[in-house]
């Protein structure tokens, strides 16, 4: 034992050094959040729950039933069941479902969606009592896009964070490119060999 | 022997081979498109392009033959950029919807994008579009997305035999497209769609309701159709069968199948299927657990026996049941009940024909391989036509015909007709066969030096031939000249390996017995491979596994001690020695001698000729259990239905044709009991104790009591199949080449034919369409789509005659009954016949024909009285 730790001891200097932390933190502002009379603005890009976009011209999804959030997906929480639409002869959703209880909210389905039809919302607020509640379907998916997400906010979200992989595609850096002057080297995909949505 | 080098490895080859197959073989991937192992080359798409040194330009790889001293180089940096230039000009037109095309993940074009790096277009112009085509009610067709491997198009003009579709158009612009327009009139094989490598073509069944990853199980079983037993991969999604698909190089089918078997399975989904036993109580049938059904059903059938004996139970079983199924049913009946009165609708004509060919060859003298057909000099199809009842079978004629081979017809052959080489089918009328049969036959043996392998009967069925009708009596009987005879004769003078197909129709015929001793002449004139063309997927399981009054399992007789005595051992309880009635007669007795029926999977109130004699002998009957997937209309009638599993439901083994015994497996779990398990329950409360895990152990019983199959293990079944002889004995009564001789019965005798009918009476004739075979497959919907309904197929000079247009509605009635349906009218069709099928329940054919047995082996011969055509 060295001095140094006998005149600590003996004058208990640490517990003064504490109590001196604890009167100045007594005049500082509270940093504590009186949740849930006091809610937290999440951060742009914030992964919560999911949400099917709402196309603004057809007021429909805009999910094509590619599955491929589904193939990704690593906790498998997502069932998609397809069909022919008897009218138009695509390909659309017959099921979409969710379970919130086993997501990672990894993002990795908003991602892999060739045309931007999902998102994750900034809504973190939807703990229930029952399993039944959390299990996200086609209809409760369009109407959290509704909630959360509609208006500028949407845009806002898939030009900054998730901008599809269809408008991401780039030929490569040493490829010659016979176009227009001021074309930047994008695919142009002819619309009418598209399938609906696929900009 | 030559030396070749890869990739810097050194290669040795026996033979020359192409440099695709030399590399394939050493472990080399070479990418491709257009190359198919099942078509003839085309070199068309240059994905294969090689580098071969000393070779100024790049060498396609899958036309270009090793030659020794080559040195091939697959992946050099030069190879690469041409493949992805080709790649770049297919993606030109390529339409990238990937994300909702059906194909991607099993796409070549998207696995080889993927391994060669996507790039963007280049092109300012736009893509070339044509429409989807979804008129047809079973395929597809996107042709924005076809590339022109020309694959399609090589399958069915060069495999399948229909050429019903070609290249339209040229240049950019050229597309595939049926030569009859937006819907196909062709076969329905959908072998296009198999080997389609984009999603060009596809399959409209279940189409958008799955991707490829989202599959569940695939699972490789046989197929429920025909006797062919081809081996088909099922693949499931959700409980369900989402695609139908056979691989090449697999199963006797060596990946083709027919309309039936790739379309044909969404019956099993079918609503209708029954779901829970059912009781008849107070003259209606209501829902019952399986303990009451089972005890009720096994009570009376006790009560019965004690009453009546066991020879008042008769059991009938259907050609779609396992091999196992079949064999606990034939013990719960010979152990349980005591009764012999055993039978299937093999006795329709496999059995029969069957077993007059075993009594003079030896057991087995029918199992052939079907791939040995188009290897032999020329093929004999009599009577009936295996392009519609075993079409794949069907496809090795065809392959034969294109291969040179002299393909003879004897009757009027559908199928058959741009692959023959003589014209003796066109001439022929309905019922004629036997006659020239007969004529050629006796030409041949005056013509052809035989062998001399088995002097014998050589000398036997010369005494023999010696009575038949010549060819001049041949063109007196039927009008079919006799040069045109005489010169198939000559055709036929230097074969020296052929294969005769034979099908029901010789055998349900009053002239059974000279037929198939005709066919076994002809058979070791010719050294024939001998096929019957078998209806039902384990009609020769029926066989196999005794399923008939006179046999026990293994095909030997109830009648012999010895072979009794094995079954009573390995069964606990004795066997009634006599042979039982066979199926008409067992029908005939109902309510006499027979009180009560077993029915498992078959539906004798549709598919027995009279039936209205059948449904009112059913109706005599004190007891009827029917054990059946749906409502039949024996169930309709029946005291306790039992709810059967589907096909794709249960495990088991099947026995096609060939006698190759094969595994069916279990690919969706579906609510309810299996068909053995039924059998098994019953017999426990009949007395007859039974350890059963499983159809292993089932199988297991079986190579203890059947000699054939002795020594076979279910696990050697599971892989693949096994051919016969199994592992066990044959019978080898008749196998030495005197006793041959001697039992080709009625050797010296007069051979008595029935005189031919006349050519200027409307005759009615069985239909055996292509794409229904029973009532199963009218719960398929998509092979409703296709067919529509009953028809009664007839030439337009005799519906000129009659007066009836393409298209009416017209009622045909004879003796027996009535029915109505539409008329079609169809060039190339005999002008004394009338096809009507016996599939939709609306309409079967069986109404209209009455039935005669055949005095020696009990088969119904099909008569017809007084038949009338009217237009409605």
């Amino acid at each position: 034992m060295n001095t140094k730790k006998i005149v600590k001891t003996i004058f208990m200097t640490e517990i003064l050094q504490g109590m001196a932390l604890t009167l100045k933190s007594l005049f500082s502002p509270a940093v504590t959040r009186q949740y849930p009379k006091e809610k937290r603005q999440p951060f742009p890009g914030f992964r919560g729950q999911h949400a099917f976009v709402r196309d603004a011209k057809t007021g429909k999804e805009k999910c094509i039933a590619c599955g491929l959030c589904g193939a990704v997906c690593p906790s498998k929480c997502i069932y998609i069941y397809t069909k022919e639409d008897e009218e138009t002869r695509k390909k659309t959703i017959d099921r979409y479902e969710i379970e919130l209880l086993r997501c990672v909210y990894c993002a990795f389905c908003v991602e892999a969606c060739p045309v931007g039809a999902i998102a994750l919302t900034e809504n973190y607020e939807y703990s229930d009592y029952s399993r039944e509640a959390l299990y996200m379907t086609k209809e409760k998916l369009l109407d959290n896009w509704d909630r959360f997400m509609a208006g500028p906010k949407g845009d806002e979200y898939f030009e900054k964070f998730w901008t599809p992989k269809q408008q991401s595609f780039r030929a490569h850096d040493d490829q010659a490119v016979f176009r227009p002057k001021g074309s930047n080297g994008a695919a142009r995909p002819e619309a009418d060999t598209r399938p609906e949505g696929v900009k | 022997m030559m030396t070749l080098t890869i990739n810097g490895r050194k290669v040795e080859l026996e033979a020359p081979v192409t440099i695709l197959e030399a590399a394939k073989r050493n472990g080399i991937d070479i990418p491709t498109l257009c190359h198919h192992p099942a078509l003839e080359l085309w070199g068309g798409c240059r994905m294969c392009l090689v580098e071969v040194e000393k070779m100024p330009r790049l060498q396609t790889a899958c036309t270009v033959r090793v030659a020794d001293g080559m040195a091939v180089r697959t992946e050099t940096p030069r190879v690469v950029a041409a493949r992805k230039a080709i790649l770049e000009f297919l993606l030109i037109n390529h339409p990238l919807e990937c994300p909702t095309c059906d194909k991607a993940g099993i796409c070549a074009l998207q696995d080889l994008t993927v391994r060669y790096g996507a790039v963007a277009g280049r092109f300012e112009e736009g893509k070339r579009v044509f429409p989807e085509v979804v008129d047809d009610p079973v395929i597809v067709r996107n042709m924005k997305r076809c590339i022109m491997c020309t694959r399609c198009v090589r399958m069915c003009d060069g495999v399948q035999g229909a050429s019903a579709i070609g290249v339209i158009e040229k240049g950019a612009r050229s597309h595939i497209e049926p030569f009859s327009g937006g819907r196909y009139n062709c076969e329905y094989c959908g072998n296009c769609l198999a080997v389609c490598p984009v999603g060009a073509i596809m399959s409209k069944l279940h189409r958008y309701t799955y991707r490829p990853w989202q599959m569940e199980k695939t699972v490789k079983t046989i197929c429920s159709f025909c006797g062919v037993g081809c081996t088909l991969r099922l693949e499931v999604r959700d409980e369900s069968i989402k695609r139908v698909s056979a691989e090449f190089g697999d199963g006797v089918n060596n990946g083709l199948l027919c309309g039936r078997g790739r379309f044909g399975y969404e019956y099993v989904d079918s609503p209708e299927r029954l779901k829970t036993p059912m009781i008849r109580r107070d003259g209606r049938l209501e829902r019952a657990t399986w303990d009451e059904a089972l005890d009720y059903a096994a009570g009376r059938l006790l009560e019965i026996k004690k009453e009546n004996g066991g020879g008042a139970i008769g059991g009938i079983a259907g050609g779609r049941a396992t091999n196992e199924e079949i064999y606990l049913f034939q013990k719960l009946l010979r152990a349980g009940f005591g009764s012999n009165n055993i039978d299937s609708i093999a006795r329709l004509g496999l059995l029969p024909a069957q077993k007059i060919l075993e009594d003079i060859f030896g057991q087995g003298a029918v199992a052939n391989l079907i791939s040995g057909i188009p290897r032999s000099e020329a093929v004999l199809v009599v009577a009936s036509d295996p392009t519609r009842t075993n079409p794949v079978m069907g496809l090795e004629v065809r392959a034969a015909a294109r291969a040179g081979r002299k393909v003879i017809a004897i009757g009027h052959i559908d199928g058959l007709r741009r692959h023959r080489t003589r014209r003796l089918e066109a001439k022929t009328g309905p019922g004629q066969e036997t006659m020239i049969m007969a004529g050629l036959l006796s030409e041949l043996l005056k013509i052809k030096p035989l062998s001399g392998e088995n002097p014998e009967f050589e000398e036997a069925i010369k005494a023999w031939g010696k009575t038949l009708p010549g060819p001049d009596e041949v063109e007196k009987a039927t009008g079919v000249s006799a040069l045109l005879i005489s010169g198939t004769a000559a055709d036929l003078k230097d074969v020296s390996t052929s294969s005769i197909i034979a099908g029901r129709e010789l055998a349900s015929s009053m002239d059974i017995r000279t037929n198939m001793m005709m066919l076994a002449a002809l058979g070791y004139i010719l050294n024939s491979r001998i096929f019957l063309i078998s209806e039902h997927p384990n009609e020769q399981g029926l066989i196999e596994m005794g399923c008939s009054p006179e046999m026990l399992p293994g095909e030997r007789p109830v009648d012999v001690r010895t072979f009794r005595e094995k079954c009573e051992q390995a069964w606990g309880a004795g066997i009634n020695p006599e042979a039982g009635l066979t199926l008409m007669e067992m029908i005939e007795q109902a309510g006499a001698s027979i009180k009560a029926l077993y029915v498992m999977g078959e539906d004798p109130a549709f598919g027995l000729p009279s039936r209205g004699r059948v449904k009112e002998a059913l109706g005599r009957l004190d007891f009827l259990i029917v054990q059946d997937i749906f409502m039949t209309g024996t169930a309709a009638m029946a005291d306790v239905v039992f709810p059967a599993l589907a096909w794709s439901e249960k495990d088991g083994t099947y026995t096609n044709l060939e006698k190759r015994i094969q595994r069916l497996k279990k690919a969706v779990i579906k609510e309810g009991i299996e068909d053995w398990r039924i059998l098994a329950e019953i017999g426990k409360r009949a007395g007859l104790p039974s350890r059963y895990r499983g159809v292993a152990d089932i199988f297991r019983e079986i190579a203890q009591v059947s000699p054939i199959h002795a020594g076979l293990g279910f696990e050697s079944i599971e892989e693949g199949g096994v051919l016969w002889p199994y592992k066990g004995k044959p019978l080898s009564v008749s196998s030495s080449p005197s006793s041959a001789a001697g039992r080709f019965p009625g050797s010296g005798k007069a051979v008595s034919i029935s005189p031919p009918p006349d050519r200027n009476v409307l005759k009615l004739v069985l239909d055996k369409p292509l794409l229904h075979s029973g009532t199963l497959s009218t719960h398929s919907d998509a092979l409703m789509d296709l067919t529509g309904g009953p028809e009664a197929r007839l030439c337009p000079e005799t519906g000129g005659k009659l007066g009836i247009a393409d298209g009416d509605a017209v009622k045909v009635s004879t003796g027996e009954g009535q029915i109505s349906l539409r008329a079609r009218l169809e060039s190339g069709l005999p002008e004394d016949a009338l096809f009507i099928s016996n599939d939709f329940r609306e309409a079967g054919a069986f109404e209209l024909f009455g039935y005669q047995l055949e005095p020696e082996s009990k088969t119904p011969v099909l008569t017809v009285q007084n038949l009338k055509v009217e237009r409605l």
